[in-house]
């Protein structure tokens, strides 16, 4: 057998030996991959391994089965199949979104870039990058409550904006943004809209046909998909400029072979999510607020952020004031509860949330904020447990703190 | 004062569940002391401190980049133990970097990971563990904890002890040091031994882990500025004032050194000293090193503090052969010791750690040598 360890004999963690069932409190990070999603992927790793590109019966059956899911995704979004394009997932979609349509409006004058500060890093990350190249960026103000503030919007947007992009539901606080209001008032002025709906999808009704938005990003593995796949919704005759060159695949927007297998898983989480959305959020919101209560009737003085705003029912976002939140994930991780502090994508960082800075929350509470996210395997004894787990913590950090 | 008998190895006994929080910095010492700690029954949590940002990621350095975080966190995964990334770095930076920058500029030569161990690790660290329930804290230095007292490590080539005059003295009731009783090969043996083959032969650090280039210039000029007095240039003088050349900023230099300095001396020439003030770098002979005796401030004791008069061995660099002295004078955080044996290069701001045998009784930063040969015009200039 040799000396090479046989990864699978690990111990198991401690962690889980000395303690019930941990607890996953951070669908917003990433969900399970569905039971139902997994077995429909099953036949793409094994017999249908074929190209879709191929012309022979191997890459007939995979185009299919890519031409099937593009329409199912098509289904769910409200759209046309051919306004369906299959991505890597959230970040290449709100850069495809962001990048693809300012190089296309550059030439045409159109050099406004309008957002908002609590967009994901990706959105930000794009359009910090196409404002070097030239573009003028835009912020939008939000109010404490983090929703987009009409005034700023009405004030920025003007006929010389390509691109509005504003994410519809927030991945660290759950607020929902008017995004039928903000995509007509980007069309008023001849703009295009984008909106980054990771976290909306599957909650809110995403629909194309009655929400006039031109682009829209979401990602497999935030409803149940793997991580590594996303789709784009390009309403047909939104110009936009490809972020990589190569063969013709899916018109050429996004080249390289198709990952035919996530594409039907995501295709089928996206089913899932749109079957049980309104269940799913009866059930989620509940959930939330029922957590909510708990931890507020114990901790009287911890802040939920968004809480003046619709927010979607699977984020709960919270500051205590005199706690750190890094000292306060460790202690719930190893009394196993697993959250996160604003959002995974940001942890290690030494910044505050640009997110909660953003809405303008004190210094000691942007330090301080944990984010809750529901889900799948959530249940109510799930939150009975975080309900109580959660405020001994935090009673016991104070305690610390003042001895 | 008389040498306490040394302690035999001692055993932490197998504490059933107690919690322990490791520093572990993905080097093969604190790694095995995650592992030993396993062993003896603990409940091993791990955490990597992360305590500065390099511009540029340096690929190759052993210590203190992403990939000892990596490191740290596969091992735990093996150990099947958690494993946390403590960000460190505002505080580090204040306590550590900052004051690492001013100390120079003070024409001292500091140590930065004596204010490391004291802050950072035992004060910062301690707190953590705290706000997790951890009983005890623990890491990968060469030093001994036996009730409650600090001894040297029992591998005389790595014995850390040098370093950690600072900790509080409270710490050391709730502190674990699992390798401090072996030397480094036993340490590298039990890493292969219980599998830890990813960190068993990692090299180890010698350099300041925030300068891994060894220019503590650009962090002094990063801190402070480049047009900081402490890298302008400054005459060369030698104990009678006169000059005999430049340099280009008295930060270069440290008691003791000779490179960097002009030649031409029938003897050879060492820096005796370094006057901010006037941006002088003093040189002298071999003999003018020498000093007999030593003042210490920001003095820390891990025992009750010793009467003036009493006897103990004092170290005034890492690995320095104790040498014999005798506290004169002990006031606040302040001491005073004269030397049996005159010690070349007493440095300001570098430690003084008075032992008892392999006791560590406390320690100080040396605020400057007395009794030295060229004494009068150090003080005048002090």
């Amino acid at each position: 057998m040799g000396g090479c360890p046989d990864p699978y004999s690990r111990p198991e963690p401690l962690i889980f030996r000395t303690m019930s069932e941990p607890i996953y409190m951070d669908h917003s990070a990433t969900t399970p991959v569905l039971p139902e999603v997994f077995e429909a992927m099953q036949p793409f790793f094994g017999p249908r391994f074929g190209n879709p590109s191929s012309m022979h019966r191997w890459g007939r059956e995979a185009r299919v089965a890519l031409d099937e899911a593009r329409e199912r995704v098509a289904r769910c979004l409200g759209a046309r199949q051919d306004e369906v394009c299959f991505t890597s997932g959230g970040t290449e979609g709100d850069n495809l979104a962001v990048l693809g349509c300012w190089h296309a409006a550059r030439t045409e004058g159109r050099m406004g870039l309008v957002t908002t500060p609590i967009e994901h890093k990706a959105v930000l990350a794009a359009v910090h990058h196409a404002a070097h190249e030239g573009a003028d960026e835009r912020i939008l103000e939000v109010t404490p409550d983090g929703v987009v503030s009409h005034d700023s919007a009405t004030k920025l947007i003007d006929d010389t904006v390509a691109l509005v992009s504003v994410m519809w539901v927030n991945n660290e606080i759950g607020v929902i943004q008017p995004v039928p209001e903000l995509a007509r008032l980007a069309h008023e002025h001849g703009a295009l809209f984008h909106t980054d709906a990771v976290q909306a999808f599957g909650k809110v009704d995403v629909d194309a046909a009655s929400v006039p938005f031109d682009m829209l990003t979401i990602s497999g593995h935030k409803i149940g998909a793997p991580k590594g796949i996303g789709a784009m919704f390009i309403r047909r005759g939104t110009p936009l400029e490809p972020l990589l060159h190569g063969g013709s695949q899916d018109r050429g927007r996004r080249p390289g072979t198709e990952n035919v297998a996530f594409a039907v898983g995501l295709a089928r989480a996206a089913e899932l999510a749109v079957e049980h959305r309104v269940a799913e959020w009866t059930r989620l919101e509940a959930l939330r607020d029922r957590l909510q209560g708990l931890i507020l009737d114990r901790v009287p003085d911890a802040v939920v952020h968004g809480l003046g705003a619709p927010r979607a029912p699977h984020v709960l976002s919270l500051s205590v004031p005199g706690v750190e939140s890094e000292s306060l994930l460790m202690a719930l991780d190893l009394a196993g509860v697993a959250c996160s502090g604003g959002s995974a994508c940001q942890s290690g960082s030494t910044l505050p949330s640009h997110v909660l800075v953003a809405l303008g929350v004190r210094p000691d509470l942007t330090r301080g904020a944990v984010r809750m996210s529901l889900g799948a395997l959530t249940t109510d004894e799930c939150v009975d447990r975080v309900g109580e787990i959660f405020p001994r913590l935090v009673n016991r950090a104070r305690g610390v703190a003042a001895a | 004062m008389l040498n306490t008998a040394v302690p035999s190895t001692p055993t932490h006994p197998p504490r059933s569940r107690e919690r322990v929080l490791v520093a572990m910095s993905g080097g093969v010492d604190s790694s095995v002391a995650a592992a030993l700690l396993v062993a003896q029954g603990y409940d091993v949590v791990g955490a990597t401190m992360k305590l500065f940002c390099h511009d540029t990621d340096l690929p190759d350095r052993p210590c203190c980049s992403l990939d000892s975080v990596n490191d740290a966190r596969r091992v735990c995964e093996q150990l099947g133990i958690p494993h946390y990334v403590l960000n460190m770095e505002s505080a580090f930076s204040r306590d550590v970097v900052r004051n690492f920058a001013e100390e120079y500029a003070r024409g001292r030569t500091p140590i930065p990971c004596v204010r490391c161990n004291t802050f950072t690790k035992f004060r910062d660290l301690v707190e953590r563990a705290d706000g997790i329930d951890a009983r005890w804290v623990a890491t990968g230095h060469y030093a001994r904890v036996v009730n409650g007292e600090l001894f040297r490590g029992s591998d005389p080539a790595k014995d850390q002890s040098y370093f950690l005059w600072g900790l509080p003295r409270s710490v050391l009731d709730r502190l674990l040091l699992p390798v401090g009783d072996g030397t480094k090969q036993q340490t590298r043996a039990a890493a292969h031994a219980v599998g830890l083959e990813v960190i068993a032969e990692k090299t180890e650090s010698q350099d300041i882990c925030f300068v891994p280039d060894g220019d503590h210039t650009r962090i002094i000029a990063r801190e402070l500025g480049a047009d900081t007095p402490a890298l302008a240039r400054g005459p060369i003088v030698t104990l009678d004032g006169s000059v005999v050349g430049e340099h280009e900023g008295y930060a270069r230099y440290t008691i003791g050194q000779r490179r960097g300095l002009p030649g031409g001396f029938s003897a050879p020439m060492f820096v005796v000293a370094i006057r901010p003030a006037e941006r002088t770098v003093v040189v002298g002979p071999r003999d003018a090193l020498l000093g007999r005796g030593l003042l210490a401030r920001e003095v820390n004791w891990l025992v009750d503090p010793l009467p003036v008069g009493s006897h103990v061995q004092v170290r005034v660099r890492h690995r320095q052969e104790p040498v014999g002295a005798e506290l004169i004078h002990s006031e606040g955080d302040e001491v005073e010791l004269a030397l049996q044996l005159p010690i070349p290069a007493i440095t300001p701001g570098q430690s003084l750690v008075m032992y008892d045998g392999d006791r560590v009784l406390g320690g100080g930063l040396i605020e400057r040598a007395s009794g030295v040969r060229m004494a009068l015009p150090l003080a005048v200039a002090s």
